[in-house]
């Protein structure tokens, strides 16, 4: 059985760490990650911004690296929700099409992954901490993704959940939109961060790296020092921690 | 006077041909760009009204009056259970003297006829009128001064808490519209579950039973409009008493 | 105009917006109330998922037949002695309700709230041929008193305070009101009492029209539709051609869905369903009541695949409500008749000029809020990005982002390129980065690094640590656990036959 990793470009690039955690963690449960290294970026930054071409061109390394996958894993419920666009974006061609289809089905988030596909819920973790979790949209949205996280984070041992007030609001960051609508999106994340201060918790914990760099950022040119991890980070902290 | 009107006539049917073009030109204009032949029999219908587990819902009478009251009364409406239209006489009786209610209007239904208001009200001295009941008179106008308005409703729903009232020649769509203060007296048993209970009567009905006004009516007038602070009373009744009898 | 219609981008008039501090606040005072109220309400329900898709279910199958269900709608209205007329464009529609009132020696129109006629411009028109329009819903009013469009769809003063309000109504009062609700609404409700009573047309919308019957239904709260529909002896009505429903039965989801997603009540305190004029015998109503039918561009979405469900939009506003961006920028600065996400698809795909409007497309973060909060489940965070993608198919791109998608697409078809410019983007860096950030705000990090501290990239990438990593977890590798072999093989197994990871 082939389980392979679907990277995403945030985790390769500026948080490797999310990726090892991840590894090691499925290595707990006996999975061998899969990592074909021909897989780029998933094509959203250019789909979402209506570059079509551009996105299948960056899409197919994705089809072309998961092609005899039996499971495909990501850290991103955004990078994942992509590839559940893939049947749109290749409809007009109907060999591709197939392909996207036969990838979206196998193509899990890490949480989905893990509680749907593997049924775990207590990973055995131990996290003293106050912890609050934002749930990205298109992951919780798009994905679904809504009780897989607060089951993993209930059997952390350890761990005090605050809820996030508005926590299904938008982070702002929506890819180019941060750039092209940089002070609309400037507004949604100072809103987010001063949510995530409310809460008074020492940890934000997400499944999206990309909206968690953009609340990091803010928190940061804020100096408030609330830490910011991915759930797999946060998982594989308390792991070793037990 | 007549030479206008007739022109008017003719200009209307004049429209009319034109409506008449313009409507096979638009339902083409249609079917083209839903790029099939134009559909001229009933399509086939399976999502037609609510879901299947909402049809068969329904509640008993006690539960029906208990939910009326608790939503038409969180709509800022009041609600009062009567034993007989005889209390109800006398509750109206009694709000017209509370408020010195100086002007009554009523629809003309054979339950308001022998309700006996007009007697119950002398003592205050409210006048007390029948709507339509003479030609020549304005009724808007009436209705529009009265403080009271009082009606029967055809039928009632409790989920939501609303009346619903038909119009006719003797169901003036303004008593319940144009008074400060309207009382509606609800018979028990035209007090239903769902809205659908009623609704299923128009389909039923057909176009040429029905009647030219429709209300549905949950409470009093409000409006949320300025800075999103609840108001009561904006245009139609402020004050809206909904009277469970029986 | 409005407050932001000197500027002429969607960027722009943010801007002017994000700057408002009363704006802003009042506007997320209001969304946050109805939004919550939403919830509420749908919570309450119960099953609402179950109720949205048996809305959209409605909706989907009276557009797909829409011309029959148009026409059937038409003959029977005619037969309850309805004027019947249909207007492609607004001209039409604008030209017929001017030669009604003209014909009617109208001296003035009071109107109950209706998008259409916003979309007509209605007003101002019939105030160039010397009619007086009146518009009666108290949120209209007040706009129209400040001489605004309304930036809510269903609240259109939203951006406006009781102390705005107060001014605006002291003046046509002649003197001072207090900023108290009750007192301005006071003030409305005897002012307008008059204004009904005097009217010679009454002027409304149209929430659904029911084809079988050929009745008009309308939702609100404070009774001026009522009003308009009851008093003056003409009444005309605006409706777009897609209001259609099929039966009063379809009417009962509707109004399940349509006041719990606007406002969070359980029925509006009016719905009234209007079958022709007065009758004969009746002594109020209309004698003469005509319905427009009107088109502007909504039959440009019949046939598209990708915006044919637009059309099933009930205008509750649940999409303003739910949307962040909405939130942060208020109604005004999408610059059409309509705001928020419904506007940003609704106003382009009418317009049928994607170019001229393109920048609303580009106005969200795609968080799909809208969506989830769509009674009939439109998904508009999917259309935006079809409009995005038909501006550039019709040569309207932008030439910077152009090259730097090219590049993209360069870099990411090759995974050896992107480990490159990977590499180089660690070498280039070394010039930014302090403490392990990067602050500098020039060129495309400015806005970004306005409001943030970007990461710096790290000395390893994933890809090269794989190796090592790899390497050192195969050794000493636990066994799969059988039992979640066999769940596993059972996926696959379900996925075969169709099952699987689907769309959520």
């Amino acid at each position: 059985m082939k389980v392979s990793l679907f990277i995403t470009c945030l985790s390769d690039t500026i948080y490797p760490r999310v990726g090892e955690a991840m590894v090691r963690l499925l290595a707990r449960y006996g999975i061998q990650l899969h990592f074909p290294t021909v897989q780029t970026c998933c094509g959203q930054p250019a789909f979402n911004s209506g570059y079509w071409k551009e996105a299948r061109e960056s899409a197919k390394t994705i089809l072309d690296a998961f092609e005899d996958s039996d499971f495909v894993i990501s850290p991103s419920g955004s990078c994942t929700g992509m590839i559940h666009h893939y049947p749109k974006l290749f409809e007009a061609d109907s060999f591709m099409y197939e392909r996207a289809v036969k990838l979206q089905r196998k193509s899990y988030e890490f949480t989905q992954f893990l509680v749907q596909v593997l049924g775990v819920k207590d990973i055995g973790a131990v996290f003293p901490h106050k912890v609050t979790y934002h749930p990205s949209c298109h992951g919780s949205r798009l994905l679904g993704i809504k009780e897989e996280p607060m089951e993993l984070m209930r059997h952390v041992q350890g761990l005090e959940l605050v809820p996030l007030p508005f926590a299904e609001d938008c982070c702002g960051f929506g890819g180019t939109f941060a750039v092209k609508m940089a002070d609309i999106s400037g507004a949604m994340v100072t809103e987010k961060v001063d949510h995530v201060l409310e809460t008074e918790a020492e940890v934000l914990v997400g499944l999206d790296l990309a909206c968690l760099m953009n609340i990091a950022g803010n928190l940061r040119y804020r100096n408030q020092p609330v830490k910011v991890m991915h759930l797999a980070e946060l998982l594989y902290e308390g792991v070793k921690q037990a | 006077m007549a030479e206008q009107a007739g022109s008017h006539e003719e200009w209307l049917k004049q429209l009319a041909e034109e409506s008449k073009r313009k409507q096979e030109s638009f339902m083409n204009g249609i079917a083209e760009k839903l790029r099939r032949p134009r559909m001229t029999a009933a399509p086939e219908h399976p999502f037609r009204g609510a879901p299947d587990f909402w049809q068969d819902f329904e509640w008993s009478l006690e539960e029906r009056m208990d939910r009326f009251e608790g939503n038409f009364k969180a709509a800022g409406g009041h609600v009062a259970r009567l034993a007989d239209m005889d209390a109800a006489k006398q509750f109206i009786a009694v709000k017209a003297d509370e408020l010195s209610a100086k002007y009554v209007i009523r629809q003309n239904q054979p339950e308001l006829n022998e309700l006996g208001l007009e007697e119950a009200l002398q003592h205050t001295g409210a006048t007390v009128r029948v709507w339509n009941s003479d030609a020549d008179e304005n009724w808007k106008a009436r209705a529009a001064e009265s403080d009271f308005g009082v009606v029967i409703a055809d039928y009632a729903a409790a989920y939501t808490g609303s009346v619903t009232v038909l119009s006719s020649k003797d169901k003036g769509r303004s008593v319940s519209l144009l008074p400060t203060v309207l009382f509606v007296l609800i018979p028990l048993d035209r007090l239903k579950t769902r809205l659908g209970e009623i609704l299923r009567n128009f389909d039923a009905a057909g176009r040429e039973q029905l009647p030219a006004g429709i209300h549905f009516i949950s409470g009093p007038s409000r409006s949320a409009d300025i800075e999103n602070d609840l108001t009561i009373g904006v245009h139609g009744p402020g004050v809206v008493y909904a009277l469970l009898i029986g | 105009m409005s407050t932001a219609g000197a500027a002429s981008t969607v960027k722009e008039r943010a801007d002017l917006a994000l700057n408002d501090e009363f704006l802003r606040k009042a506007v997320k005072f209001t969304t946050e109330r109805l939004r919550n109220g939403k919830k509420q309400a749908s919570d309450e329900h119960g099953n609402w998922d179950d109720w949205r898709e048996r809305g959209r279910q409605i909706r989907l199958h009276t557009i797909a037949h829409l011309d029959y269900y148009l026409n059937l709608f038409a003959n029977q209205a005619r037969a309850n002695g309805v004027h019947v007329h249909f207007a492609e464009t607004s001209a039409e529609a604008v030209k017929l309700s001017l030669e009604i009132a003209q014909r009617k020696q109208a001296k003035s129109v009071v109107k109950s709230k209706s998008m259409v006629t916003e979309e007509l411009h209605l007003n101002h028109e019939l105030e160039s041929i010397g009619v007086e329009a009146i518009e009666t819903d108290l949120g209209e009013y007040i706009i129209q008193l400040a001489g605004e469009t309304p930036s809510h769809i269903i609240i259109p003063a939203i951006h406006k305070n009781r102390y705005q309000v107060a001014d605006l109504l002291s003046k046509e009062a002649g003197e001072t009101l207090a900023p108290d609700t009750s007192i301005l609404a006071g003030f409305v409700r005897k002012k307008l009492r008059e204004k009904f009573l005097e009217a010679d047309i009454g002027m409304t919308g149209c929430n659904f029209a029911i084809a079988e019957t050929g009745s008009m239904v309308l939702f609100e709260n404070e009774g001026n539709a009522r009003m308009v529909t009851t008093v003056p002896k003409t009444q005309i009505t605006l409706m777009g051609m897609e209001r259609i429903i099929p039966s009063w039965s379809d009417l009962e989801v509707m109004a399940t869905l349509l006041p719990r997603s606007a406002t969070g009540q359980k029925l509006t305190v009016y719905m009234s369903g209007i079958t022709g004029p007065r009758r004969e015998v009746d002594a109020d109503g209309p004698d003469e009541m005509h319905i427009i039918i009107v088109d502007n561009g909504r039959s440009l979405q019949l046939g598209d695949p990708e915006f044919q469900e637009l059309l099933n939009c009930i205008r509750c506003g649940a999409c303003l409500n739910a949307c962040p961006v909405y939130r942060h920028i208020g109604g005004h600065a999408y610059g059409g008749t309509y705001s928020g996400p419904i506007g940003a698809v609704l106003t382009p795909a009418l317009n049928k000029n994607v170019a001229e409007w393109d920048d609303i497309a580009n106005a969200s973060s795609l968080c799909g809020a809208c969506y989830e909060a769509c009674p009939v489940k439109i998904p508009l965070h999917e259309m935006l990005i079809y409009l995005r993608r038909r501006k550039l198919e019709q040569g309207h791109g932008n030439a910077v982002e152009s090259l730097g998608m090219k590049g993209f697409a360069a870099v990411m078809g090759n995974s050896k390129r992107y480990a490159g410019i990977v590499k180089l983007g660690k070498l280039g860096q070394k010039l930014v980065v302090r403490d392990g950030g990067i602050r500098l705000k020039l060129g495309p990090l400015k806005g970004w690094n306005t409001y943030r501290v970007t990461p710096s990239l790290p000395k390893k990438s994933f890809r090269d640590q794989w190796g090592t990593l790899e390497q050192e977890l195969r050794h000493g590798l636990l066994e799969l656990d059988p039992s979640v072999r066999s769940r596993m093989e059972g996926i696959m197994r379900d996925r075969d036959s169709g099952g699987g990871n689907g769309h959520g």
